[in-house]
């Protein structure tokens, strides 16, 4: 339905987005994970038509939208990372002006935005002014405005940030139910990894402007699969004993941080009696383990060698 | 359209700190200036002026064609019979009847007493204070006043105003009589030219001319129109930064990644700043009326006139949002735009009378004045207050429909395009 194909971006010679190719098929969810200053952002405003892409192609349904950008506005709706509103108008009042520059009029405005209202359940507070709304709301009511005319294709570019966990499972409730309710395709932008995780199909990885990875979330999880992850909650933590699990046989890194210990071994290591051991003999007393199974956070730090939020 | 006018309509309305600066700090500036400059620059005082003066005839009026004959042979190389039809043509002309004529007119009768004095007494009354001032009329004043009209030489005497103090009464005495002086010596010149046989001294207009042909006005009404126009004026700068907080929040990219065209946007600022414009100063120039009954007594023909120049001038408001958006639109940093659309707002106050009644300017000054929107409003404004002639309104109408016009053409020259916006 929608895809990329080696766009590029360089503002003042300096490549922000680089050979970036990625795919969403109708239905689709998809994450675009990275930190901050990834690309993704920039990536989405060349997808939203609002930045030229420097060299590459946009397509919609197979046809190049670079240069004709009224094809893709039509079926795309843009969730900015910004509170994209006017504070001083109710969350009815931005919807309205919203819609109506959509083009929408009438009956069809109403329905439209009482829908949008509904979706993000701020029904019962449409005649409020959106400067009283707690962050939450007020990103409910962001969403809502790219709801109005209906897309096919949803962009939400770090919809959660700053928001309290209530807010932030309303939203993600709200997107997963457009996605397989609606049938609205979706581009998610996150640097949380268990948002993107919980949502989406497929993960496109971006750092430093590039795509890093890309695939399932099976297919991403499975470049860690020769590895075992432990983590330690101990009593203390000694230099020397650090030292020496790290010349463990099959242990390929150790982080530590405060009391806890992080653990990356070969599979199959074996390691807890080791490590059990080895506490005892320091006397370093072992409050609590676990065994994980890799996440995409630690596909990231596989990847780029720091996490998500560095 | 019409979303995009509502929206900055009610964006405005809804923002209490920008209708306090743009309603009711103009009404208190206006008040506060009434009170502060009350009776000190009023016109109104013209009402109270209540002058005593002496007038001192020392003149010798007999023989006066003989005299100036004379005078013409001895001292102006004429030959006999040029000074015969000379002094001839200057006796149907007598400068001090007209000077008597003058101030015993209807127009300064009800203000100017004449008492017809010795020198003596004159300079006793003046010195109790009992009479404002003296103007003595020298000896051989008619002969030398004809002689140097008609041969174009200063005269050898001259009328003499004499006073104790300065006061306003003496200072208005005064330019009343030079401004008489002054258009007697016009007359005489236009009937050398002319070649008349007559000398017809026609009542100067001089000093008295306001009270004759057009309305006074007052400080107050000079505030209230200076301010309101002052604060119709800094509105286009309160437009150009709301598009500061709609790019910073990236509403604006919101409203591009709609498909509706770019430039509806920069349009709907200016036309609700054409309205809003025109809104403020309505409410500005009528509440100050209200509370302070500053335009008594005007008809429905003056209050539409109003309106219509205040139309005008919103539409030079508009013209000058439009600018400043686009402005705003291409600037990194919009603290830093905002200060520079305040800087060139200050300098076309000034410039434009706002603070400083615009007659207290040199003439340089007050011709630039004119060519700034605010100035040249105010100054129709005056116009209107005075004379309330349409035909002095069509030329500075035109001025501000051209403003309108460059501005718009200008605002949408540099209207960014799509991505081009900071």
């Amino acid at each position: 339905m929608l895809e990329t194909i080696n766009v590029s971006k360089s503002f003042k010679g300096k490549k922000a987005v680089q050979d970036v190719n990625l795919y969403l098929d109708r239905g689709e969810s998809v994450g675009l994970l990275g930190p901050n200053g990834a690309g993704k952002s920039t990536t989405i405003s060349m997808i939203s038509t609002l930045i030229k892409p420097t060299s590459g192609e946009i397509k919609l349904n197979g046809v190049n939208t670079v240069n004709k950008p009224a094809d893709i506005r039509r079926v795309l709706g843009v969730v900015p990372q910004e509170l994209a509103l006017y504070q001083e108008l109710s969350a009815y009042e931005n919807l309205k002006f919203f819609g109506s520059i959509y083009k929408l009029k009438g009956k069809e405005l109403e329905n439209s935005i009482q829908h949008a209202l509904e979706i993000v359940g701020l029904k019962d507070r449409q005649k409020d002014l959106v400067k009283t709304f707690s962050g939450g709301m007020k990103r409910r009511v962001n969403i809502a405005a790219a709801l109005l005319h209906k897309p096919q294709i949803l962009i939400l570019d770090e919809p959660t940030v700053g928001i309290d966990p209530q807010s932030r499972s309303h939203i993600l409730e709200t997107v997963r139910s457009l996605n397989e309710t609606d049938g609205t395709t979706i581009l998610y932008t996150s640097h949380y990894m268990e948002e993107v995780e919980q949502l989406c199909d497929r993960v496109y990885i971006m750092d430093h402007g590039e795509v890093i990875a890309a695939g399932s979330k099976a297919e991403l999880l499975s470049i860690l699969s020769s590895e075992d992850t432990i983590k330690l909650e101990l009593s203390m933590i000694d230099e020397l004993f650090v030292e020496k699990i790290k010349k463990l046989e099959g242990v390929r890194k150790v982080e530590t941080a405060s009391s806890q210990l992080k653990v990356i071994a070969k599979k199959g290591s074996n390691l807890i009696s080791e490590l059990v051991y080895l506490a005892d003999s320091h006397q370093i007393q072992l409050l609590n383990f676990q065994t994980e199974s890799p996440s995409l956070e630690d596909v990231f730090l596989h990847l780029t060698g720091r996490t998500l939020r560095d | 359209m019409g979303s995009f006018i509502k929206k900055d309509l009610f964006l405005f309305l809804r923002d209490r700190k920008e209708l306090v600066v743009a309603l009711l700090l103009p009404i208190v500036i206006i008040f506060v200036l009434n009170l502060a400059f009350d009776g000190l620059f009023d016109s109104n005082e013209e009402a109270t002026l209540d002058i005593h003066l002496a007038l001192v005839n020392q003149d010798n009026q007999e023989k006066v064609t003989e005299s100036l004959q004379e005078k013409l042979i001895e001292e102006g190389s004429f030959d006999e019979m040029e000074a015969t039809a000379i002094a001839e043509q200057a006796s149907y002309a007598d400068p001090v009847e007209a000077l008597a004529n003058f101030l015993e007119s209807e127009d300064l009768q009800n203000w100017v007493t004449i008492h017809d004095l010795d020198e003596t007494e004159a300079i006793d009354q003046v010195e109790q204070g009992e009479i404002d001032g003296m103007l003595v009329i020298p000896n051989d004043f008619t002969v030398e006043s004809l002689y140097a009209a008609f041969t174009g030489e200063p005269p050898a005497v001259s009328l003499a105003y004499k006073m104790e103090e300065e006061t306003a009464n003496n200072g208005t005495m005064y330019d009343i009589i030079n401004g008489f002086i002054d258009n007697l010596n016009y007359q005489f010149a236009m009937q050398q030219i002319a070649g008349s046989n007559e000398v017809e001294v026609v009542q100067p207009q001089g000093g008295v001319e306001q009270l004759g042909e057009g309305e006074t006005f007052t400080m107050s009404q000079y505030f209230t129109l200076a301010m309101g126009i002052l604060f119709a004026l800094f509105l286009s700068i309160t437009v150009a930064a709301k598009t500061g907080e709609e790019i910073r929040q990236q509403v604006f990219d919101r409203i591009l990644v709609t498909n509706s065209h770019p430039m509806l946007f920069l349009i709907g600022k200016m036309v609700s700043t054409f309205i809003l414009a025109w809104l403020q100063i309505s409410i500005v120039f009528g509440l100050a009326h209200l509370i302070l009954d500053v335009f008594p007594g005007r008809s429905l023909d003056f209050w539409l006139g109003v309106a219509v120049i205040t139309l005008l001038f919103a539409l030079a408001v508009a013209g000058l949002a439009a600018v400043f958006t686009s402005i705003a639109l291409q600037m990194h940093n919009i603290d830093a735009a905002n200060g520079v659309f305040n800087v060139i707002a200050m300098v076309l106050a000034v410039l434009g009378g706002n603070f400083v009644p615009i007659y207290v300017f040199p003439d340089w000054m007050q011709r630039v004045s004119e060519w700034t929107p605010n100035g040249l409003t105010l100054s129709m404004m005056m116009e209107w207050l005075q004379y309330q002639q349409v035909s002095s309104l069509i030329m500075p109408s035109l001025m501000l429909v051209g403003f309108f016009v460059l501005c718009t053409l200008v605002g949408l020259a540099m209207y960014p395009k799509r991505g081009g916006a900071k």
